[in-house]
């Protein structure tokens, strides 16, 4: 999905969804909400108040747990 | 004869591309939100400084503007005050902040409203300590009509120049480029 897809999926411009990538703005409650029901997903998933690990070291860690 | 004449064309087509005007005049008439308002970093400032040395220029009101014919000094100030004029709207519509605030997310919003905020706030600041200065200077240093009709009309420009272009600025600088997808 490109930033473009999701920024008209949650009614936002598509920059704000690259600073959201990025780290670099913390969306309001609204937003953080919709874009988790976009995805279906629990918000918790998304957003976080602790850094989330990297998506390589989580894959790492799976492989060596299976 | 043919392919010679063709080369030449290719050749000024190589040369126009060269200057980089047709990409910037597709990127300007390109619909993308995205390219039109882009980061105003440096362009800004031009108009800030310029208006500043006018000013700080008016205000230590070197000698030889007592000798400069008022005809001069007021169709130099005009022809500046019209560039001015010009400038700030083409800055604020091409800058960040140049599209509808009804078309706003609530990131722009919030850039928006911390550009202005940053801005009234700053001039505020500058007004009011720099009038009591310079109500102190005036007295102090005996201005004559032609001076403190220059300071004042400079201070306006710049106030005017300021509320133009630092929103722009702030806005600008608060923005990181961001990759492509």
């Amino acid at each position: 999905m490109s930033r473009r897809q999701l920024a008209e999926a949650v009614g936002v411009n598509n920059q704000t969804i690259g600073y959201l990538e990025r780290g670099d703005y913390k969306p309001s409650l609204e937003l953080a909400l919709k874009i988790a029901r976009h995805f279906g997903v629990a918000v918790e998933m998304l957003f976080s108040l602790e850094r989330f690990e990297p998506i390589a070291m989580t894959l790492k860690r799976t492989g060596e747990d299976k | 004869m043919k392919s010679r004449r063709r080369s030449i064309l290719s050749m000024l087509d190589d040369t126009v591309r060269w200057t980089g005007m047709p990409a910037r005049v597709a990127a300007q008439m390109s619909n993308d939100p995205d390219r039109k308002h882009r980061p105003l970093r440096w362009t800004p400032i031009w108009p800030i400084a310029s208006s500043s040395a006018l000013f700080i220029l008016c205000l230590f009101w070197p000698p030889a503007l007592d000798h400069a014919s008022p005809g001069a000094v007021v169709s130099v100030g005009t022809v500046f005050w019209c560039c001015i004029l010009g400038a700030l709207p083409a800055l604020h519509v091409n800058g960040p902040l140049g599209k509808s605030s009804l078309e706003d997310d609530e990131r722009e919003a919030a850039l928006r409203k911390d550009s202005f905020l940053f801005c009234l706030g700053l001039l505020a600041v500058l007004n009011g300590l720099g009038q009591p200065i310079l109500m102190i200077l005036s007295h102090w240093q005996d201005w004559k009509i032609a001076q403190t009709a220059s300071v004042l009309t400079t201070a306006f420009t710049l106030n005017a120049t300021l509320l133009g272009c630092l929103p722009t600025l702030y806005a600008s600088w608060n923005l990181e480029q961001l990759p492509r997808e």
